[in-house]
């Protein structure tokens, strides 16, 4: 199997150079997960042109440089950083360029785990990490950082200016849902900008800095109405965090019960799936460009992973800028590699 | 070639007999029993219990360690929960940590008995199969079994090399039967956490218990978590099947199995009878778990399927098909290229297997003239074929 590019020509143009203020929604179903686009738009922004990236010689190359902020609500830093080394992308070490960051919205977002519990986690959990970093790490993360919840939005304040001295290595922050309604999500907020404004504060002129959202969805799903937010409080959150950003991206989930049980079944929805259609397809009108992934409709295939189709969002200024809307064939082979064709191709 | 061999004979300390064991000593004084590495990528991989459904995790052949399988099961039938025994009765027979929620200990004491590693009972039913073979060379025919069976048998009268290094692999997957008990050692040692009800989520008491069981115990233990039939009210009170308890008890769980990524996995199972797959709530659940397999069991009363469900009359006829909606790490990372996503599979549970197989459906009945008839012609000859 020749190995292929870690950006296929046919996504390029659709993954990288965002344009200001763009809102890219990237939407799975159960069958075609997203990460590997969410990889494919990290690649985009994180590597450098130059083909002999590996040797350290990014810091030359032209234009705009690019930083990324990753919150990812479904997989572990553990996750995305051995994925991205597949593509050649070091996020550990991109992450101490304050390249990117990575926001944790898995561990600890809605139980924190007790206190006694961090010193035995580390050797096996994070088997790869090197030992040295253990000691040091206990004192501030488990001390101030598990007390009561409540006490969450103060502690992260004090706390997000020390990135020096974060819990574990390249996680920049790890998010703690606690309360109910307005006040949770904007804690959330306050905490998501913090990091943004942290990479911004060694950003010049021109940088760019590329917010990716992974399956904010999650967050309204396991909260819903009955704790104080719907669609309308999520889509506000994502709003307010697009401003901090230059190009924001979203992964979404838009299997069948989750979209169209909300239109179709009457008065029979239950608010998880009315809400989630109300967020997704709000979103939608909102984007410059939605990328559905779906699997294939006449069943699987051994050479095809999914369909993905770019089509323009409702978000999109048809008189400034075109968007070309397709309808590709994607596969992920077993070493990681993509290749997005047409129908018919190979 | 030869100037090879004399190398090897030069260089001292070099017993040549013991090259073809170096590999295996190598790689066994520092694995787990019940542990071993992905065959596709050399991510540790623990045993379901059933030996075809190991086969089915997307070549992994095993469960990789901190991941959710979801079993899903229509009708009122109890096949996942087969499936679940097999899975917690391995983790004992393994020694790991199993912790079961929301059944009483009654449920442990079923456990089905163990019969010998899953390779044992491959290699007697091949054996069956030999008994109305030729047989030539008679005295060697029990040689290839030699290392599988050995602990079944007495004095091995044939201590050759193969023989001990297989002694000393441990089963990775073991076979069991239903109609029998486990009894095991460590069968005392699983952890039954109960469901209380709440004002609060009923799962927070659950998850609490988990995560200091597997946080304060020693590094190298290994945890199995067993949840049958999640939400089934008769175990969960009313207000477990609220999204935000469930999914964020899902949530957490997935928290804890990437925390400790390579010493837990968990299998639970859903009645879908009572929360169907066109639900939301069911479906957040299958996006929050690594594998979702959905078990549709045939009707009960379908003879007629049990004639010809079966591609031959040896054997037995499948009793319900089986769907992979999602594999663990495959999915993970986009889906696509397995050989057994997207077959059809039908499964047979009988006494000591549940065996998953391709479903195919034999030729349609009654139509024997029409398949005589072609018969003599056999395959039709290129010359047919060719215009």
């Amino acid at each position: 199997m020749p190995s292929q590019p870690p950006l296929p020509p046919l996504l390029a143009p659709y993954v990288s150079n965002l344009p200001d203020s763009s809102l890219t929604l990237v939407s799975s179903i159960l069958g075609a997960t997203s990460n590997w686009l969410v990889l494919r738009f990290l690649h985009a922004a994180l590597s450098s042109p130059s083909p002999n990236a590996a040797f350290g010689s990014d810091e030359l190359h032209n234009g705009t440089k690019k930083k990324v902020v990753l919150v990812s609500f479904m997989r572990s830093y553990e996750f995305w950083r051995t994925e991205a080394k597949r593509l050649g992308l070091d996020l550990a070490r991109l992450a101490d360029k304050q390249q990117f960051a990575f926001i944790d919205g898995l561990s600890e977002l809605f139980y924190a785990p007790q206190p006694t519990a961090t010193p035995s986690i580390s050797p096996s959990g994070l088997g790869s990490s090197p030992r040295t970093t253990l000691p040091m790490r206990s004192p501030p993360g488990a001390v101030p950082g598990r007390s009561p919840q409540p006490a969450w939005p103060t502690v992260t304040g004090a706390r997000g200016n020390a990135m020096p001295k974060q819990a574990e290595p390249g996680i920049a922050k790890k998010l703690h849902f606690s309360g109910r309604g307005l006040a949770s999500l904007d804690a959330l907020e306050k905490d998501i900008s913090s990091v943004i404004e942290q990479q911004k504060s060694s950003m010049e002129d021109g940088d760019e800095l590329l917010l990716i959202i992974d399956q904010p969805d999650l967050l309204l799903a396991a909260t819903g109405p009955s704790m104080g937010i719907g669609a309308t409080e999520m889509s506000e959150w994502i709003t307010a965090l697009q401003q901090h950003a230059h190009a924001t991206v979203l992964t979404l989930a838009t299997d069948a019960p989750l979209i169209h049980n909300a239109s179709t079944s009457g008065g029979l929805a239950t608010p998880i799936e009315t809400e989630h259609a109300a967020l997704v397809i709000g979103l939608a009108h909102r984007a410059r460009s939605v990328m559905q992934l779906r699997t294939l409709d006449t069943g699987a295939a051994k050479d095809v992973s999914g369909v993905l189709r770019i089509s323009r969002g409702g978000g999109l200024n048809a008189s400034e800028e075109s968007l070309e809307e397709r309808e590709a064939l994607y596969f992920i082979q077993r070493d990681g590699g993509v290749k997005v064709f047409g129908r018919g191709e190979s | 070639m030869s100037f090879r061999k004399r190398n090897i004979g030069l260089s001292p300390g070099v017993d040549r007999n013991a090259v073809p064991n170096a590999a295996a000593q190598l790689a066994a004084p520092e694995t787990t029993p019940g542990i071993r590495p992905s065959p596709d990528d050399g991510r540790p991989t623990t045993s379901t219990g059933t030996r075809s459904l190991d086969n089915l995790l997307a070549g992994h052949a095993g469960l990789p360690m901190g991941k959710i399988l979801l079993v899903e099961e229509n009708g009122t039938t109890d096949f996942a929960g087969a499936l679940l025994r097999y899975y917690a009765a391995e983790g004992v027979i393994q020694e790991q940590k199993v912790h079961v929620v929301g059944v009483p200990e009654q449920w442990g004491r079923s456990l089905p008995g163990l019969i010998g590693s899953a390779e044992s009972l491959d290699e007697k039913r091949s054996d069956r199969r030999k008994d109305d073979r030729m047989k030539i060379a008679w005295r060697y025919e029990r040689l290839g079994e030699f290392g599988a069976v050995a602990g079944s048998r007495g004095a091995p009268n044939n201590p050759g090399e193969q023989d001990t290094a297989a002694k000393e692999a441990p089963a990775f997957c073991h076979a069991f039967d239903l109609t029998k008990r486990l009894t095991h050692p460590s069968i005392t040692n699983m952890y039954f956490i109960p469901v209380m009800s709440s004002k609060e989520s009923p799962f927070l008491a659950i998850l609490k218990q988990l995560q200091t069981a597997i946080t304060s115990s020693a590094a190298n233990t290994i945890h199995r978590i067993v949840i049958p039939s999640l939400l089934n009210p008769t175990i969960y009170p009313p207000n477990a099947s609220q999204p935000e308890h469930v999914l964020q008890f899902f949530h957490a769980l997935k928290a804890l199995m990437s925390a400790h990524n390579t010493r837990v996995t968990a299998m639970i199972t859903v009645p879908l009878s009572l929360y169907p797959r066109s639900s939301g709530l069911v479906r957040w659940i299958e996006l929050l778990s690594d594998g979702v397999i959905e078990l549709c069991p045939f009707p009960h009363s379908a003879d007629a399927m049990a004639t010809s469900g079966a591609a031959t009359s040896q054997e037995e006829p499948p009793q319900g098909m089986l769907k992979t909606h999602r594999l663990p790490v495959l999915h993970e990372r986009g889906g696509g290229s397995d050989q057994n996503v997207g077959q059809d599979w039908a499964f047979v549970l009988s006494r000591r297997r549940f065996e998953i197989k391709p479903f195919s459906l034999p030729p349609a009945e009654g139509d024997t003239e029409a398949q005589e008839a072609s018969a003599p012609g056999g395959m039709p000859k290129k010359s047919d074929l060719e215009f």
